[in-house]
């Protein structure tokens, strides 16, 4: 068991302009399950292998347990790794590929015989152990490459998007196997997707990075509700959050953000941002489509936003609603009995405290700042 | 591309059209590539029962006609081969390079293909370029310097320098069919194993040989076929020698063609055994090697 | 973006802000070590048996025979001064022209072929299997193919049926045959009457040197031909008998039947033909008033065909005219083309089997689409297989042309000593300047550098491929 620590580190791939991880400073708690989430190319892949020790770092200190490795190589840092590919060895059954990193440290043979036995019986795998990779199917495949990992005993597993490439339905129970592997080791894990849901879904705390940079870390929750800027709020939550540029407009204490020739008035915590711009700034307003709602005579303490309906995507108990408010489009889940159709003009509602803001300049949030 | 707008015929053109395809891929394609394959046969076959004729009746028949009267043919030709023994010697020489030659080339070229693909070095990738240029160079070019070199260090008119020479020869293309097999493994599978604790040697030897093994064979038996089925190399620096391979034993028997037609087809035939042999045994890696070291 | 939120990790210690010690060592051992390790086998070989010989057959090539005298570029103006030389250069140089197209050719029409049979495997094993059988032992396969006596080699045989049907050999295809009284040979190969004859008259024609043997059994006593008013009417003959005289028909001397005869006008035109009877007796009746000849047709006298020497010296080109540098450069000699059929029947396999992969390897819905669109099979080909497929005879041809370059043992084996100065090529001249009875290094390599000169651009195109 350990806890991991970047410490502003770079890496720079030969040739390569930018840098792929620019000042990287993450702390894993020991036992922690952190994913490093953001979309192809933002440097989390290269993070991970960096920690693993499979790409040299270009300056600062990586920390596993209180050791630094950057100098290790991989086989002295006591860490294992899922490969995206699983990389299983194709010419070995698959006992011989769980037992040959405990091998390669010349373990005795009941000791590998053992921890191999108990391994796949955590997983399941006890009939196949004298199979080849070639004989099993990809979830099989998927667990063997977690078994080889657990045979190691190692202070942290590293996982590379490991579900990737697994159908959708197997890859729903696989996310529960590995959270289910994760109560009953304790290791500390860090796993890289690209995929919100996943990291939504098994991460203790999630980083997520772009080009190259750390965004944001912090609980599932506190992403959702405080995305730190434009990006993380756009990436976090399925579907996108909608966003909306206008100027704002004073009106006394009133505030408005006028956009396409109309003009949607703010309240609440959406104002309060709002009195923090001068008249004629600019602002951008998120809002997340499973917090809107159609307006009804009731609804209060909430911003209005009016719409036309173009297409409606009939989810059972909701419906997607894809509309456009001036040139934008807006994604709305409602409930289906609120009863609209294509080509309804509507007036869209959400509580004016679950309304995010932005500086459309800097991208960063206004006002309501995360407190990771 | 003006040919494309053709094909609007009547109904009846067509028809005919269609049989007339339906014949010309059925029963033409097939007589023809029956009497093409025959031909083929034609020469081996001819060789085959000429070695089984007295050497007299080459003169007064041709091998076609001897086989309308299979009485004529003898079993005697190889009978005198193995009673003489020149032949088993040569074939044993043949033997003693083709073998060692191999297995050298195999290891040698597997080796650096290794650290052309999975090492990271300075220059590696210039070191690619030139073996891809050494693999044209015509062996004459190393002909004399060889031959003065293996005279100052005693290698000439031995088995071990005719060896070191095939295997150098043979490394180019070697270490290019190894790189290309290679550069298909994924690294992941590398990167799995470092992680689990490997060196660069069991890597080498736990990973990427095993997987190696069809490009392996297929390197091994096109080496295996080269060398001995090899002729100049042995005549420039072995024929001096008491042992000499078959190509060579041979070659000193052709002045007189017809007269030693008898001992001349047996032995030929004898040193195609075993390269056919290992030809139909192994022919999918022979092919998979001849399109690995043919495209790309 | 310049985001990094206040939530980024805590600076938990110190940081050294020099970076050291780059590249790290890994498990001990140097990594320049580890690649010393796997390079260095191969690298030893090559450089003693590959890199440095060639750099010092450039060197050796400046020298004179017995490396003592530098002579600068005198061996290379040797090499392109010396017919025998440039026979073998210009050998090459048909090779490289004829051989690769041939081949390139055979192995696409067999693989497009055998695409469409459902032994395509049994076929392909057959035509690939020369591939296993070493150029020496191809050359010795061919040899008894080519064998000149059609009774021997069975491409002459297979010629001389063909030719014995398109013309036959006559009836007294006889050796030692020759007129001797009342008829004369002429150039043609026919026989005419010494005299001309008129409607009315006779003509007697002798002939001599036919054994007895052959002489047709149904074969009478010849008599003297009567004579008939209208008619040109005479008599054929074995004019010799022990004891009798030329010209004369003695008792015992046979008439010989079955002979084609042809009556001849002044302006040399045939008239009029017949064939001579058991008793040797002919007539041509009805023959316009006027003088001939009688003639004995070219074919009664034709010897069957006696087989074409492959492996022989002769020449396709007329060049007797020319001067020995000339003949030299421009002569194309028979022997090459049998040559370059041997190695066809060894190489067309592997030119078949590396196209047949291609043809594999295309997109069939490409193929599909361009049906759909109405070509045809042929304007498939045409306009789809062929430019997917060009790559791949690319490579095909490269490859030939480099094997072709070096073609040494297939000569050495195939064509007999007697013909091997006109089959001579690059590396057969090479190995006998270098390692024959009086070696001359210095000439030799010279020679091995040239061929080396033209393989490079090969080298770059190679070297292009890996690249891009």
């Amino acid at each position: 068991m350990a806890r991991i620590e970047f410490q502003h580190v770079d890496k720079r791939y030969s040739g390569a302009e930018g840098l792929a991880v620019n000042d990287l400073n993450l702390d894993v708690k020991d036992g922690e399950f952190l994913v490093l989430v953001g979309p192809s190319g933002c440097g989390k892949t290269t993070a991970l292998r960096c920690l693993a020790g499979l790409e040299d770092i270009s300056s600062g200190d990586i920390l596993i347990g209180d050791r630094v490795v950057n100098d290790l190589p991989p086989k002295d840092r006591d860490i294992a790794m899922v490969f995206q590919s699983y990389a299983l060895y194709p010419h070995m059954s698959l006992f011989e590929n769980m037992a040959f990193s405990i091998r390669m440290r010349k373990a005795p043979k009941a000791e590998v015989e053992s921890k191999v036995r108990e391994a796949a019986q955590i997983l399941g795998l006890e009939k196949l152990l004298d199979r080849k990779p070639g004989e099993l199917s990809g979830g099989q495949r998927q667990r063997v490459a977690l078994g080889r990992a657990i045979v190691r005993d190692p202070a942290a597993f590293l996982m590379d998007e490991p579900l990737s490439n697994l159908d959708a339905k197997l890859r729903v129970q696989t996310r529960a196997e590995i959270a289910r592997l994760h109560q009953r080791l304790g290791t500390t894990i860090v796993y890289v997707t690209h995929d919100q849901v996943e990291a939504m879904t098994m991460g203790d705390r999630i980083c997520v990075m772009r080009d190259g940079l750390l965004q944001q870390v912090g609980t599932p929750q506190e992403l959702y509700e405080h995305p730190v800027n434009l990006f993380v709020a756009g990436f976090i939550g399925s579907p996108a959050m909608n966003f909306l540029t206008g100027r704002v407009a004073h009106d006394g204490a009133a505030a408005a953000l006028a956009l396409d020739g109309l003009q949607i008035t703010l309240s609440g915590r959406a104002a309060a941002a709002a009195r923090t711009c001068g008249d004629g700034q600019t602002l951008t307003i998120g809002m997340r489509p499973e917090h809107l709602d159609v307006a009804t005579a009731h609804t209060s303490n909430a911003v209005r936003v009016p719409v036309l309906v173009d297409v409606v995507e009939f989810l059972g108990n909701d419906a997607l609603l894809h509309a456009t408010v001036g040139g934008t489009e807006v994604v709305a889940l409602v409930p289906v009995a609120r009863g609209v159709a294509v080509g309804d003009r509507v007036e869209l509602a959400i509580a004016d405290d679950l309304v995010h803001t932005f500086d459309p300049q800097t991208d960063h949030t206004l006002g309501n700042t995360a407190a990771a | 591309m003006t040919a494309v707008a053709a094909p609007l015929t009547t109904p009846r053109q067509g028809r005919r059209q269609g049989r007339l395809r339906r014949l010309f891929s059925r029963s033409t394609v097939n007589i023809i590539l029956v009497v093409i394959g025959l031909l083929w046969l034609l020469p081996s076959f001819g060789l085959l029962v000429t070695s089984f004729r007295p050497a007299q009746d080459f003169f007064s028949a041709g091998w076609w006609q001897a086989i309308a009267h299979p009485f004529t043919l003898t079993l005697d030709n190889y009978r005198h081969i193995l009673q003489t023994g020149g032949i088993g010697d040569a074939i044993l020489t043949t033997a003693l390079i083709t073998v060692p030659a191999t297995l050298l080339v195999v290891l040698i070229a597997s080796l650096a293909a290794y650290g052309l693909v999975f090492l990271r070095w300075r220059g590696r990738d210039w070191v690619l370029v030139l073996i891809v240029a050494l693999m044209v160079v015509p062996l004459q070019m190393a002909l004399i310097p060889v031959a003065s070199l293996y005279r100052s260090v005693g290698l000439f008119n031995s088995i071990p320098g005719v060896v070191l020479f095939h295997v150098a020869f043979g490394l180019p293309f070697a270490i290019f069919l190894m790189r290309n097999f290679y550069t298909g493994i994924p690294k992941d599978l590398l990167e799995a194993a470092r992680i689990d604790g490997a060196n660069e040697w069991m890597m080498f030897r736990r990973i990427v040989l095993p997987l190696g093994k069809p490009a392996l064979a297929s390197l091994a038996i096109f080496e295996f076929l080269w060398v001995w089925n090899d002729l100049l190399v042995s005549l420039v620096f072995l024929s001096g020698s008491s042992h000499v391979p078959i190509t060579v034993a041979i070659l000193g028997q052709l002045r007189q063609f017809g007269s030693n037609i008898d001992l001349i087809s047996t032995a030929s035939f004898v040193s195609m055994i075993i390269p056919l042999g290992v030809f139909f045994a192994f022919q999918r890696y022979f092919v998979r090697g001849v399109l690995a070291g043919a495209v790309k | 973006m310049t985001a990094v939120p206040s939530a980024a990790a805590p600076r938990a210690r110190p940081i050294p802000e020099v970076r050291t010690g780059r590249p790290p060592r890994r498990g001990g051992v140097p990594r320049s070590a580890v690649v010393v390790l796997f390079m260095f086998p191969a690298a030893l070989l090559l450089g003693a048996i590959v890199v440095y010989p060639a750099v010092a057959s450039v060197a050796r090539s400046l020298y004179d025979k017995n490396g003592n005298t530098f002579v600068g570029a005198d061996n290379y103006r040797t090499l392109f001064g010396t017919s025998d030389i440039l026979v073998a250069i210009r050998n090459n140089a048909i090779w490289v022209i004829v051989f690769p197209f041939l081949v390139t050719f055979l192995g696409l029409v067999f693989a497009v072929l055998t695409e469409r049979i459902r032994w395509a495997t049994a076929f392909k094993t057959v035509v690939f299997m020369p591939m296993a059988i070493s150029l020496f032992a191809t050359g010795v396969i061919w040899r008894i193919v080519y064998e000149t006596d059609p009774h021997r080699g069975v491409i002459n045989s297979a010629v001389g049926t063909v030719v014995d049907v398109i013309h036959p050999p006559g009836l007294y295809a006889l050796p030692n045959i020759k007129p001797i009284s009342g008829v004369s040979g002429a150039a043609d190969g026919s026989m005419v009457s010494a005299q001309t004859v008129q409607p009315g008259g006779t003509v007697r024609l002798g002939l001599t040197g036919i054994p007895l043997s052959a002489v047709p059994p149904a074969a009478q006593d010849a008599r003297a031909a009567a004579t008939v008013a209208t008619a040109i009417s005479g008599l054929v003959w074995r004019d010799f008998s022990p004891g009798g005289h030329v010209g004369t028909i003695d008792p015992g001397e046979k008439g010989l039947p079955g002979l084609h005869l042809n009556l001849v006008g002044a302006d040399d035109k045939t008239v009029a033909t017949t064939t001579s009877g058991n008793d040797g007796a002919f007539r041509f009746d009805g023959a316009a008033a006027g003088t001939y000849h009688v003639a004995l047709d070219a074919s009664n006298f034709r010897t069957a065909f006696g087989g074409v020497n492959w492996l022989g010296t002769q020449s396709l080109t007329p060049t007797s005219s020319l001067g020995t540098t000339g003949q030299a450069l421009l002569t194309i000699p028979l022997v090459d083309l049998a040559a370059i059929m041997a190695m066809l029947w060894m190489w067309s396999g592997f030119a078949m089997v590396v196209i047949g992969a291609g043809l594999a390897a295309l997109n069939r819905e490409v193929l599909e689409a361009a049906r759909m669109d109405g070509a045809s099979e042929l304007q498939t080909f045409r306009y789809i297989t062929f430019p997917l497929l060009r790559p791949v005879l690319i490579v095909v041809f490269i490859t030939m042309i480099i094997n072709v370059l070096k073609i040494f043992d297939i000569i050495l084996a195939l064509v007999p000593d007697s013909a091997q100065q006109q089959a001579n090529v690059i590396a057969l001249e090479m190995w006998r300047i270098g390692f024959g009875g009086s070696p001359d290094y210095g000439l030799g390599s010279a020679l091995a550098v040239f061929l080396f000169v033209l393989v490079v651009p090969v080298i770059f195109v190679n070297i292009r491929r890996i690249r891009g």
